[in-house]
């Protein structure tokens, strides 16, 4: 199986487009076969030689560039063994059926109708069959059953896991990448290149062209340099056509390679993890809530009609959308807005705002004259992930209300009334990270007294 | 008014999509009437004017709608809200102050080895020297923080807050020369003319606060050095709103704000409304895009009269903020003295605050010239990050610190015990960033112990460029604008989101 010259390989891949040509012929030689039977349409009999003439010069074509194709070495030797001979009997058979069609060769046998259609129907079988093997050659052996109703998905079915942490690097990160992107070329029975994704031991063993895969080295592993080529080069895999590896996918690989040092059995725990790969993993295996603390995912949301947003921003606000058509705002009422002149128009305000409640990521309230009571209100805005609301009469009683927030990452409250009572409100929302806290009393040595383990960060200023 | 203009109509493909899009007409009459209205509503009472913020007029829901759905932003969930860049303008020596080199100190006064000097261009200064000695730093330098990172002496204030600072060591630019290379930072390219960064953000984000403008450019006064233009903050092909705006340094940033003497004001609504039906009549004959901008500006004015006073008032800052600026802070227009106006210009919803400090072109009497630039400049920096940390605005300001190019290695001029001069050097110098997004307590990149070329991680101008757009949550190959027949962005056909910056 060495090298064949190009020009020969070049012809060889015209057989995917010529072999249609016998089998488009020879089934419409069948076709007329039967329709003829029918008085009716007795008259196309005359067609019938010529169509099975046509398949079989067609045939020896095909057969011609098929072997030149299969010079190439991109093929299982077994698979391309019965496809080459059925190729080769249906060639054979056609030539016969053909010569007993013009009566070359008479057959003994009287009935001539009969002998006709049932070589001709068995040039469709095998036909059939040779077409089949061929097709396997080119998209591998299961591609016809796979969505088949009746295939019971014979994937290796990987034990449940419910942490990310528990799951075996390859098995259940690793080779779902392969299997999507690139065994429909590289497996048992095709093997482009030589390679083939089926098991460890055919990726071990690699393909033709370097070293597939150096376990702790992934940028000279020729499955990663092939995938991060430029999508012009030649090399790229996959070639064109197919979905090229996402960049997370190509990461996953990566981390296998590198940090699992390519083996087929480590589990996520014991191999040095980094929190971005873990946050790719946990998407891929649908786990949610594995993110690292501070980063809430941003929450899915209903649009938010243009009226709407009119008679909020007519209360004064400014609402910007974070991320283009997400739904998702920020909402910043300027400061000074409210002053001890007009604080009742808040409460109104607020409740305004709060039509859209879940849609405020974001909300700034500085030097507005927010007051205990509205914090109860700002609590039902169940995604806001940054509360600014510095400069206001609050106190711990009013703070309480946020206590079981859930998406709160940053919190803003410098110069209100607050105390290092809310030390404890602050730990118990469960995301939040940055608290701002200068010019309240809370000081160095009550931050000392109370360190929750798992507290958010409390910056005092100076 | 001059009916005979009315079925006039642009031959100009450009203007007839714009016209196409919009209905001209019905924006216009409401673009005059909301002026008109504005200035009514504000004449009468102050305090409703500031009550305007956020309630845009018709119009302005209609454009900003019309620009909202054709740029599509923001791309992805910004980190950064506003940007404070501190423009060190003249090469500051990075071996000097950030990029510690201790094996220097050997090699005082030798040759610099050619392979280190590779194929660099050096510049008609220094380039026909008979020899390039190595001048290593005079001063020492520590490490500070949880991060240890080294900073000199000459920067005791900024020492203070590197466990906020994101350094990036390897920086590199293409430009050699103090024009081009600013105007490469500036924009995006060495000839003036392109949009600058701060007008890319103002027209792809837009304003905050209506009643100021969106990117405000602040100079020293306490500084002389390589010319500065407005090209440095200017709208290039952008529309013309989007330009920076200068604050002058001194006591009135901005001139002419009050109403001249024995003139009350109570009949400029008139003017402005008549001024607004004449603009609108040119705009409806001609379709010119530089006509609606200058109405925004003339609105924008009139706006500044009642909030560029309050915002530029530093009477009402308590004294324990003045010290931590230093006492320069007190007298307006110093270094000192922008950085305080521009948190306060921050807090105001300002989105792009710029300040040049010139001065930082050290070609000889490097330490001494260093040590003066330092001690004007260190004690505001580091005050601007602790204010805005403690006021947790760092959260979501991002705060950038750094010249067009660094110096180089070896001594232009006479290299003494002493002193030493520097000159221009592209390939390698440190800048840092802070605040929004970007990893507190971080080094990236790292250069060679010459600090003159990067052997680990260099950050190109255009990668930075891409990084801080990132920040504000645009695709820099997304925010693009159609000029003279082609697409142009902030980072032209190059650029990379530097991700490792990034928390």
């Amino acid at each position: 199986m060495n090298e064949a010259p190009d020009f020969i390989l070049f012809l060889g891949r015209f057989h995917p487009l010529v072999v249609h040509l016998p089998i488009g012929f020879l089934i419409f030689a069948f076709l007329l076969e039967i329709l003829g039977r029918k008085k009716k349409f007795e008259a196309t009999k005359a067609a019938i030689p010529l169509a099975i003439f046509l398949g079989f010069a067609s045939s020896v074509v095909a057969c011609v560039l098929g072997y030149m194709l299969s010079l190439s070495g991109d093929y299982n030797n077994d698979a391309l063994d019965t496809h080459f001979w059925f190729g080769l009997a249906t060639t054979a058979l056609t030539l016969l059926a053909w010569l007993i069609r013009v009566e070359i060769i008479k057959l003994p046998n009287k009935n001539k109708v009969r002998v006709n259609i049932s070589t001709i129907t068995l040039v469709v079988i095998l036909l059939g069959a040779t077409g089949h093997y061929g097709g396997n050659l080119t998209h591998g052996g299961d591609y016809l059953t796979k969505y088949a109703p009746f295939n019971k998905k014979e994937k290796r079915v990987l034990a449940t896991i419910d942490k990310v942490d528990d799951a075996i690097v390859f098995d259940y990160l690793a080779q779902p990448i392969l299997e999507n992107k690139c065994a429909s070329c590289h497996n048992e029975s095709k093997k482009k290149g030589g390679l083939s994704f089926q098991d460890s031991i055919s990726i071990v063993k690699g393909g033709k062209s370097g070293a597939t895969l150096i376990a702790g080295n992934a940028l000279e592993s020729e499955m990663i340099k092939r995938v991060l080529l430029n999508p012009d080069h030649e090399d790229f895999m996959p070639p064109e056509g197919k979905t090229p590896l996402t960049t997370e996918e190509i990461d996953i690989l990566t981390y296998w390679i590198n940090q699992a040092d390519a083996n087929f059995s480590s589990k996520v725990s014991t191999v040095e993890t980094s929190e971005d790969i873990k946050q790719i993993a946990s998407k891929m295996l649908g786990f949610k809530g594995t993110h690292k603390k501070g980063q809430t995912d941003l929450p899915t949301v209903n649009k938010v009609s243009e009226e709407a947003l009119r008679t909020i921003k007519a209360e004064g606000f400014v609402l910007k959308e974070l991320v283009f058509d997400s739904g998702l705002y920020e909402a910043v009422l300027p400061e000074n807005s409210i002053t001890e002149n007009n604080a009742s128009a808040l409460d109104i305000k607020l409740e305004k705002l709060s039509k859209i409640k879940n849609n405020i990521i974001w909300l700034y309230l500085e030097n507005n004259q927010l007051k205990d009571k509205h914090l109860k209100q700002i609590s039902q805005f169940e995604n806001v992930q940054k509360l600014v609301i510095d400069r206001n009469n609050i106190t711990d009683t009013g703070l309480y209300a946020l206590r079981d927030h859930k998406s709160l990452n940053s919190l803003n409250v410098y110069n209100t009334s607050i105390t290092k009572a809310s030390l404890k409100t602050f730990s118990s929302m469960k995301n939040l990270q940055k608290v701002y806290a200068w010019h309240t009393t809370i000081n160095n040595n009550d931050l000392n007294e109370h360190k929750p383990e798992d507290g958010p960060e409390i910056i005092l200023g100076n | 008014m001059c009916d005979h203009h009315d079925e006039l109509k642009s031959n100009n493909k450009d203007f007839q999509s714009i016209e196409k899009q919009l209905d001209r007409r019905h924006f216009l009459k409401k673009t005059s009437l909301g002026l008109g209205a504005l200035a009514l509503g504000s004449l009468l009472n102050t305090e409703k004017a500031w009550s305007s913020i956020g309630t845009p007029s018709h119009t302005d829901a209609i454009l900003e709608n019309y620009n909202k759905n054709r740029l599509g932003l923001p791309h992805h969930l910004p980190k950064a809200k506003r940007i404070i860049y501190l423009f060190q303008s003249g090469g500051p020596s990075q071996m000097d102050l950030f990029d510690y080199k201790p094996k220097l100190v050997d090699m005082f006064g030798q040759d610099l080895p050619k392979s280190v000097i590779g194929k660099t261009r050096l510049t008609g200064m220094s380039g026909s020297q008979s020899t390039l000695p190595v001048a290593p730093s005079i001063f020492n330098f520590k490490q500070y923080g949880e991060s240890r990172a080294w900073v000199s002496d000459l920067m005791p204030y900024t020492a203070e807050v590197v466990d906020e600072l994101c350094f990036m060591k390897g920086m590199q630019t293409d430009q050699i020369n103090h024009t081009p290379a600013i105007n490469f930072f500036q924009t995006g390219h060495q000839l003036p003319g392109r949009p600058s960064v701060g007008s890319w953000l103002s027209y792809g984000l837009g304003s905050d606060n209506e009643n100021l403008p969106t990117f405000i450019t602040l100079i020293s006064k306490n500084a002389k050095g390589q010319p500065l233009n407005a090209s440095l903050w200017g709208n290039g092909f952008l529309p013309t709103e989007h330009q920076g705006v200068q604050f002058r340094s001194g006591k009135d940033p901005v001139l002419y704000l009050n109403n001249p003497d024995n003139y009350d004001g109570t009949d400029r609504k008139k003017m402005l409304d008549y001024l607004g039906k004449l603009n609108s009549l040119q705009h409806d004959a001609y379709g010119d895009p530089e006509i609606q901008a200058r109405m925004a500006q003339y609105e924008m004015a009139y706006k500044m009269q009642t909030s560029v006073p309050e915002v530029t008032d530093i009477s009402d800052e308590p004294d324990h903020i003045f010290e931590m600026y230093g006492k320069d802070s007190r007298n307006p227009g110093t270094y000192a003295a922008n950085c305080l106006m521009g948190r306060k210009l921050l807090e105001k919803g300002v989105k792009f605050v710029q300040l040049f400090h010139q001065g930082w072109d050290q070609h000889i009497g490097c330490p001494d010239g260093l040590r003066n630039q330092c001690k004007k400049t260190d004690q505001g920096t580091a005050a601007l990050i602790k204010d805005l940390k403690q006021r947790g605005m760092l959260d979501d300001t991002l705060v950038v610190w750094g010249g067009e190019f660094g110096r180089t290695v070896y001594s232009q001029g006479q290299l003494t015990d002493t002193n030493y001069g520097r000159d221009h050097h592209p390939k390698a110098f440190t800048m840092w960033m802070a605040g929004a997004g970007v990893k507190p307590g971080f080094q990236y990149g790292e250069t060679d112990d010459f600090s003159y070329n990067v052997i680990k991680d260099p950050l190109h101008v255009h990668d930075f460029h891409a990084t801080l757009l990132h920040l504000f949550g645009i695709d820099h190959e997304r925010l693009t604008f159609k000029h003279q027949g082609r697409r142009y962005r902030l980072t032209d056909v190059h650029g990379h989101v530097v991700k490792d910056l990034l928390t």
